[in-house]
């Protein structure tokens, strides 16, 4: 049975803008699942919105739907999307819109709970639940109202493996039901198993087949690629054995071994959602002030916010939120200018990445990944002695992805210490060590590498 | 008759848990703190006794709850100073006795809605003005008390990156205020720029899931209500 | 200005954020700064934030009694049902004065004028019970010029910084507004 049809659809943000989708042409039948993929920026989210019916402005071409067609969208962050305080009312906040009794709620929540596997007291607090419960609540949340659709924005990106497998189950369990299910997602791959039907988005042109993030070779250079020996063992940052807690609690995870960053390495941290990365990645950075106090030594000092300058650089999840200059060139020049360093590092760093072109534009004009690039390169023109990055890698597009590790080599080669966090395994030559963040204990794993300079 | 009787009782008893006994109370609170501010300036003053009287059972019970008096005392001492200063300048001394007395007023207007500050739970007091608001507003208030946690920390965020990109904004910095621009450029208006796209990724949220949908909205009760 | 009405779930979401925001900068400024009469900077550049992103009569009014609202149910001050009157006061003079202003006079010229408006109907919120408790009037009076005075240097000062950052968020696409 046919649900949704899209005939010729074309959509913009604005008269004088750039249209977003084009000629689309589109069908959805029950019980399939489509998988959406493409570069950042190329109009997926809008797509979706689109499809939902909660895109506001006017399209052109025509949208065909079934005439009981109810349709389910989940966006990427759970978190701007929790609108209700306990799991219970979370649910039931649809059910409230549509002027549902109150007595006949009840079922209708704790089926839609159970069908995504959350078995949680209805008066869970909802700010306590994990990433992955959050993001299966907002599905439970759309499928309390029994959709015919579901729509999903990139759900591999928020999740950890844990979180992915979790819904995969679900998923797995509602098409075989006979929901039809629309994904938009970087990384088709994780879905495999239960999709059907592979679209790539470009250029606001919908056509057949997958758009992954690692589909071409990342031309790696080895290991020994990285610095000059005099920079190697020149310990940057020391941590002894310690417990991380915040204020009053449990450990949030223990590190009994300790860990030291040297110049001229690049270390991934690796964990699960809320497993404590970037808090750690705060408290090296000085930003994060607790109560049990770390026995950490950076750059010879204790971490305290302001007290590095130029030499220490974090950059944090979400990065485009950092950006406020109104051209790339002057973002670039801002800690430049503040730390009293050659504001024509700024250039030289934007011709290296080959973005010159986007010197004289407004940073919020950017797609997320030339985004995330001009930050962390504001960061690296500082030549920092260490730098911290939380989540580098995600929602990174191809392109953005290869300059991201040029210039994370680039840095590693001049001396610079580099940490950085990432919910799965980082994959990458250029990575030395590993700290794992697993099951409340950070520990530390060697490569062998050898077999990575042959991988 | 009977039949409905027993129902009525049997809703009034399900109405009345244990939260709407808290949000009947605070709204008795809300309404008794309103009368004894307007008392304060309206009594004749040989009436100020017995509600400096029933102010002072106010601040001891406030006390026993463990609040801060010290904000309400500083603001007195700050108005009597300021008031008497004046009095004594406009008028001399025969007239010191007025100024204490308007002070007074002042202070007693001020305790009632220290003490619901300490005895009433915030968040019922929202839920007892939010009655009064059509439902789109006690939504939006709803939902900004809800996302006030993921605001500050959004804030303290990009306050901190941009501290260590080298932006002058440190607290002591900001003693300046030659530096409050570079606050407003650093971190209200990137804070600003996501307060805009969350209000839109939220309203769509809301509306994906009917909001605005129906005129006749109804309301979740959880299981614990109905015990 | 236009006078459509309703606001959007989209804006007057904005609104709400906007107001707790204010609320919550507020009480922590307090805590770090200690200067009286600063709440005025923020309570300026929120609304005129509010009246230049959304240009509708009734979005300060609502910025400001959203605030109000949130300030109670967030125990925020130390005068309880007051503190919605000292929210909520100056954004019901800025909207009616905005209602006022020709819309040739430029951005600046209205933000400006505006933050003052909202300073002075601030202070008289502090005027009102200095009134009802029976103040002599030339009492009222200096202290009522003294807050006008003291709170209108971080009013003027949060309303010139409301038409850059307007004009940054249109020069950055984020705004659909022609003109302000």
């Amino acid at each position: 049975m046919k649900l949704l049809e899209l005939d010729g659809v074309s959509f913009n943000y604005g008269s004088q803008l750039a249209p977003v989708l084009q000629e689309l042409k589109f069908s959805i039948g029950a019980g399939q699942c489509h998988c959406v993929s493409g570069p950042t920026g190329s109009g997926k989210s809008s797509l979706l919105n689109l499809l939902a019916g909660v895109q506001n402005r006017p399209h052109e071409g025509e949208i065909w739907r079934h005439s009981e067609l109810i349709t389910g969208l989940v966006m990427q962050d759970p978190q701007t999307q929790l609108l209700r305080q306990t799991v219970g009312a979370e649910v039931a906040f649809a059910l409230e819109n549509l002027g549902i009794p109150a007595e006949n709620m009840l079922p209708k929540v704790q089926l839609a709970l159970r069908r995504v596997g959350l078995f949680l007291r209805l008066d869970t607090p909802v700010s306590t639940l994990s990433l992955g419960q959050k993001y299966r609540l907002m599905i439970a949340a759309q499928l309390v109202c029994e959709p015919h659709l579901l729509l999903l924005d990139e759900p591999w990106a928020q999740l950890d493996d844990h979180g992915v497998s979790e819904l995969l189950t679900v998923l797995r369990d509602l098409i075989a039901e006979g929901m039809a299910l629309v994904l938009v997602e970087h990384n088709a791959a994780a879905f495999t198993d239960i999709i059907n039907h592979y679209w790539q988005l470009e250029a606001g042109r919908l056509s057949a087949g997958i758009y992954t993030v690692r589909d071409t070779p990342m031309h790696d250079e080895p290991t020994r690629y990285r610095g000059s020996a005099s920079h190697q063992g020149k310990v940057l940052v020391s941590a002894e054995a310690f417990d991380f807690c915040f204020d009053g609690c449990q450990p949030l995870f223990r590190c009994p071994q300790g860990f030291q960053l040297h110049a001229g390495e690049i270390v991934a941290l690796v964990g699960a959602n809320g497993s404590g990365k970037t808090s750690l990645l705060k408290s090296i950075a000085g930003i994060l002030s607790l109560k049990l106090r770390i026995p950490l030594k950076v750059l010879g000092r204790k971490p305290k916010l302001g007290v590095y300058g130029g030499e220490l650089g974090l950059l944090l999840q979400r990065s485009n939120r950092q950006l406020f200059e109104t051209s790339v060139l002057t973002e670039m020049q801002f800690s430049l200018h503040r730390f009293g360093l050659p504001k024509e590092r700024a250039e030289q760093m934007l011709a290296e990445l080959g973005l010159m072109m986007l010197a004289e534009q407004s940073p919020h004009k950017l797609s997320y990944g030339q985004q995330h690039l001009i930050a962390l390169a504001s960061l690296a023109c500082l030549q920092p002695k260490v730098l911290l990055l939380d989540d580098p890698l995600a929602g990174m597009d191809k392109h953005y992805y290869g300059k991201v590790w040029y210039l994370l080599k680039r840095l590693s080669a001049q001396g610079c210490a580099i940490l950085m966090s990432s919910h799965r395994v980082v994959e990458h030559s250029a990575v030395s060590r590993q700290l794992s963040l697993y099951n409340g204990l950070l520990t530390e794993t060697i490569f062998a590498m050898d077999e990575r300079d042959v991988g | 008759m009977w039949v409905s009787c027993s129902r009525w009782r049997l809703f009034v008893r399900r109405c009345w848990s244990r939260e709407c006994q808290e949000t009947m109370l605070c709204a008795l609170s809300l309404f008794f703190v309103c009368i004894l501010s307007a008392c304060a300036f309206v009594l004749p003053v040989d009436l100020l006794l017995p509600l400096a009287a029933i102010n002072g059972f106010l601040v001891l019970h406030g006390l026993a709850r463990r609040g801060s008096i010290m904000g309400v005392v500083k603001l007195g001492v700050i108005q009597l100073t300021i008031t008497l200063s004046l009095y004594l300048l406009l008028y001399g001394v025969g007239h010191l006795a007025q100024g204490a007395v308007v002070v007074g007023r002042i202070m007693l207007a001020t305790i009632p809605g220290w003490w619901l500050c300490i005895t009433a739970a915030p968040e019922r007091i929202g839920e007892v003005l939010s009655a009064f608001l059509p439902s789109k507003w006690a939504f939006v208030v709803a939902a900004s008390l809800s996302l006030l946690p993921y605001m500050a920390e959004e804030v303290r965020e990009i306050y901190q990156i941009q501290c260590l990109r080298g932006a002058r904004i440190t607290p002591k910095a900001l003693r300046n205020p030659k530096n409050w621009p570079e606050l407003v450029y650093c971190v209200l208006f990137p804070v600003l720029i996501q307060l805009l796209k969350l209000s839109r990724q939220m309203a769509v949220a809301a509306q994906s899931r009917h909001f605005g949908k129906s005129t006749r909205v109804t309301h979740w009760h959880s299981p614990r209500d109905k015990k | 200005m236009k006078k459509k009405l309703p606001l959007s779930l989209q804006d007057s979401l904005f609104i709400g954020f906007c107001a707790t925001l204010l609320v919550a900068l507020t009480s922590m400024l307090r805590l770090k700064l200690g200067i009286s009469g600063h709440s005025m900077f923020l309570m300026s550049f929120f609304y005129l934030i509010c009246y230049g992103v959304l240009g509708r009569f009734g979005s300060m009014i609502a910025c400001g009694g959203i605030a109000g609202l949130v300030a109670m149910a967030l125990g925020v001050g130390k005068g309880g049902p007051m503190i919605l009157l000292k929210f909520i006061l100056p954004a019901i003079a800025m909207d009616l004065v905005a209602l006022l202003l020709p819309l040739t006079l430029s951005l600046h010229w209205r933000c400006m004028i505006l933050g003052i408006v909202g300073c002075m109907a601030w202070a008289v919120k502090v005027a009102l019970s200095n009134v009802l408790a029976g103040m002599a009037f030339d009492v009222v009076l200096i202290q009522w010029g003294a807050s006008v005075l003291k709170g209108g240097f971080f009013a003027t000062l949060g309303a010139l910084l409301v038409p850059p950052v307007l004009h940054r968020l249109k020069a950055h696409d984020l705004l659909h507004r022609d003109k302000f």
